[in-house]
């Protein structure tokens, strides 16, 4: 191989084109579409994998020579609101808005508990004739718009919270995501819900928008990995449907 | 020559909080970010050269955490690691666009990066002077000759495409090319 690697022993600590690909890739040298090529390849093949995780833990050390930066008050808020936890108060004191957070959750856990307790006990007690006025429920079923095959079902418990369950569809490519949306009739344009995975199921509360109604719509859309950087649609919709109140 | 300092002292358990992550645990996330975020943002920093490009990076970095916690598999390498690979090569991604985004051809891209690099050659430390923790990747950086080193961490470290690390050291592409992969074997023949 090349100059320097001339000392005895070499063979065992061999260097072959794995290396070359997954060095390049974790050192960062590659271009952007052979970075692409091996985001793609990574997937499905394992030893390639291996090789660039070999990688990513040697150089990783390396890290340490970047000066630490502290970053700007509004940018915890904005991954907040990206991920739906959007509800914070402003960040001029960090300290204090963690304790906010902690009794936050503290407090939506016991208003669930609440729930959870009476819900129990209504039920216990089989005195559905009592209950408030039934709220009504919903069932959703996104199909491919081409030819309808269903692809997700999606279940509301309340008019707050849905249940997105995937029904055996495809994977977004490696640089793809799928991104969840919703828009009821009455709304200037979509709203996002988050990204979404092929294979598993997500809770969705609806905790910033208004409750569920008929025929909403709902729709996941293919977006660059990070999700839509416009916060709209900007991919192909994929799956479509709208809600229909189940009695 | 590298000054090998100690080890940045980090004890927080990233694993603990990329799992509760992966449950949906906000709390989770929000500790991560209070702990990880300044080393995050510095190594973006490093590799983006702008401000507001770093903070978009990281932004993207941890929702990215939140929606792929559960694809972290222990077995596979450290939860700083991942987490940290996961920032430099969303710093990389945007670094790389950006040319693709003006010139989708890949060899003209390749010509007029030579050329700006030149201009961005002016600013940024000398590679040498870059501190890097104790460990035996120091030990065997240390042993590299100083083009190769340099080369190298041009490369981890400042994001620095193959054309732009020739303008750095003001040598020949294809020098800058052999040194960062011969650099890259010997640091693998000494990492055995």
């Amino acid at each position: 191989m090349s100059g320097e690697s001339d000392r005895p022993g070499d063979h065992r600590d061999g260097w072959d084109a794995l290396d070359d690909l997954a060095s390049g890739y974790v050192i960062g040298t590659l271009s952007m579409a052979q970075r692409e090529n091996i985001a793609r390849r990574m997937s499905a093949e394992p030893q390639l994998r291996d090789r660039i995780d070999y990688w990513e833990s040697r150089l990783h050390p390396m890290t340490a020579a970047a000066e630490p930066l502290a970053p700007s008050s509004r940018l915890w808020g904005r991954i907040a609101k990206s991920i739906g936890h959007g509800q914070q108060p402003s960040q001029s004191d960090a300290r204090g808005a963690i304790g906010w957070w902690h009794s936050l959750a503290l407090w939506r856990g016991i208003a669930l508990g609440a729930t959870a307790c009476s819900l129990l006990l209504a039920t216990l007690l089989g005195l559905r004739a009592f209950a408030p006025p039934q709220q009504p429920r919903y069932v959703v079923v996104l199909a491919a718009p081409q030819d309808k095959t269903p692809g997700w079902l999606i279940q509301a418990s309340s008019a707050r919270n849905l249940r997105l369950i995937p029904l055996g569809v495809q994977a977004a490519p490696p640089d793809r995501a799928l991104q969840f949306w919703t828009k009821a009739d009455s709304w200037s344009g979509p709203v996002s819900l988050g990204l979404v995975r092929a294979d598993q199921s997500l809770d969705v509360a609806l905790d910033r928008l208004p409750t569920l109604q008929a025929n909403q719509l709902f729709e996941i859309t293919l977006e660059p990995a990070t999700g839509s950087p416009v916060g709209r649609p900007t991919g192909p919709v994929l799956y479509i449907g709208r809600a229909v109140v189940v009695r | 020559m590298i000054a090998p300092q100690p080890p940045a002292a980090d004890h927080f358990d990233y694993d603990t909080a990329l799992a509760a992550c992966a449950v949906r645990d906000v709390v989770a996330l929000r500790r991560l970010y209070e702990h990880a975020a300044p080393y995050l943002l510095g190594v973006a920093m490093r590799i983006v050269r702008d401000r507001a490009t770093a903070e978009d990076v990281l932004h993207d970095a941890f929702v990215k955490v939140w929606n792929h916690a559960h694809t972290f598999d222990p077995a596979r390498g450290a939860a700083r690691g991942w987490l940290f690979s996961l920032v430099r090569h969303q710093a990389l991604n945007v670094v790389r666009d950006r040319l693709r985004l003006v010139l989708p051809d890949e060899e003209m891209a390749q010509a007029i990066e030579n050329d700006t690099a030149l201009a961005a050659a002016a600013g940024g430390a000398h590679a040498g002077e870059t501190r890097v923790m104790m460990s035996r990747l120091s030990i065997c950086l240390d042993e590299l000759d100083t083009p190769k080193r340099d080369s190298i961490l041009y490369a981890y470290v400042d994001g620095c495409s193959h054309g732009e690390i020739a303008a750095r050291l003001g040598a020949p592409l294809g020098s800058v090319k052999a040194w960062v992969r011969r650099g890259l074997q010997t640091l693998k023949e000494c990492m055995q």
